[in-house]
């Protein structure tokens, strides 16, 4: 037989196997036990909530934007979160944790759509927010908005 | 416990789920509807399984692990289904993915030297007319990263520029990678012949 015909039959053999196959034993027990432990991806109302929260804090203005994802397979996103000291006003403590949060759900989100710009923009924003906490002092709350 | 248990002896489904069954399921699945997911996922883990098994060398443990985790992350990701593309094609891709993901993890073949890989594969070997099982078993033994390049460009009939985006290489790399698989391979079965 010649090389081209043995290489035609061994690449026709290889397209060949591409079959489906069923495991040896039932999968979706297993996968029943751990969906039922696993969180489901809900990232855009959490960012929607952390826009909310940067409207709160006072200074943002208006923002209106929609967001449409067209990702179907996102891969992991690692948490990008910045670390900030916190303000020296107790009473800020609640707000900074929520700017907090909001600014590693904005990062996370631009990890997926790094061309969104409004994104940047509102991850300035809370940022900026973020640091004007830090700078406010501590006798000055009753000024916050 | 007794769901499960009960569950495990259930049939497959006689038939494949028709395009608007299956919307229907990924709608209820994506509510939560976990029954929902379950027929999905018996109407389709057999793809999803057979292409990462190819993918990690016949490994059957290591591919109902990987299928498993597969599953997971589809549940997980569900919401973000737009169905743009068939479900089947987003669920086969995310199973692959979860498969390249291992193999992107595994870096046995970090310090193999290109030259020995190259001189491993050959060039002289004629090809060889094969049985299945004779090319499974040679596709199994590739290394893991040519073997994932030609299990997805021979078998799965992927495009280098796909097989090169999913691997994190360049496309000159995917072709080499694969005509050095494509070397082992005939080498590996020459030898048998």
């Amino acid at each position: 037989m010649s090389d081209t015909n043995s290489e035609f039959q061994w690449r026709s053999g290889l397209r060949q196997l591409g079959t489906a196959a069923e495991p040896q034993r039932d999968l979706w027990p297993s996968i029943q036990a751990r969906i039922a432990l696993a969180p489901r991806r809900s990232r855009w109302p959490k960012l929607v909530a952390a826009a909310g929260v940067l409207l709160s804090a006072g200074g943002a203005g208006v923002v209106a934007w929609h967001v449409h994802s067209g990702v179907e397979d996102a891969p992991e996103i690692a948490s990008t979160a910045l670390e900030w000291a916190q303000p020296e006003n107790p009473k800020l403590a609640a707000a900074a944790q929520d700017l907090d949060n909001a600014s590693a759900q904005l990062q996370q989100a631009l990890e997926q759509h790094p061309d969104a710009v409004f994104l940047v923009g509102l991850l300035n924003r809370t940022n900026g927010q973020r640091m004007r906490l830090l700078q406010t002092p501590a006798a000055s709350d009753d000024r916050q908005g | 416990m007794d769901g499960a248990a009960l569950s495990m002896n259930l049939p497959l489904p006689e038939r494949e789920a028709s395009t608007d069954d299956a919307a229907a399921l990924v709608r209820r699945a994506s509510a939560g509807d976990v029954r929902a997911f379950e027929r999905l996922y018996r109407d389709h883990v057999g793809r999803v399984y057979g292409a990462i098994l190819r993918l990690v060398g016949m490994d059957r443990a290591r591919a109902e692990e990987l299928t498993q985790e597969a599953f997971v992350r589809a549940w997980q990701k569900l919401s973000s289904f737009r169905g743009e593309s068939a479900f089947s094609t987003w669920l086969y891709r995310l199973g692959v993915n979860t498969a390249l993901m291992d193999l992107r993890s595994r870096r046995d073949e970090a310090n193999v030297d290109d030259a020995a890989l190259e001189a491993a594969a050959g060039g002289e070997v004629p090809f060889c007319a094969a049985e299945r099982g004779d090319l499974e078993r040679a596709v199994a033994g590739l290394p893991p990263r040519a073997r994932a390049v030609l299990v997805l460009h021979d078998v799965e009939g992927w495009k280098h520029e796909e097989i090169s985006a999913e691997l994190g290489m360049a496309v000159g790399s995917s072709k080499a990678q694969l005509h050095r698989a494509r070397g082992l391979l005939r080498r590996a079965l020459g030898g048998e012949a």
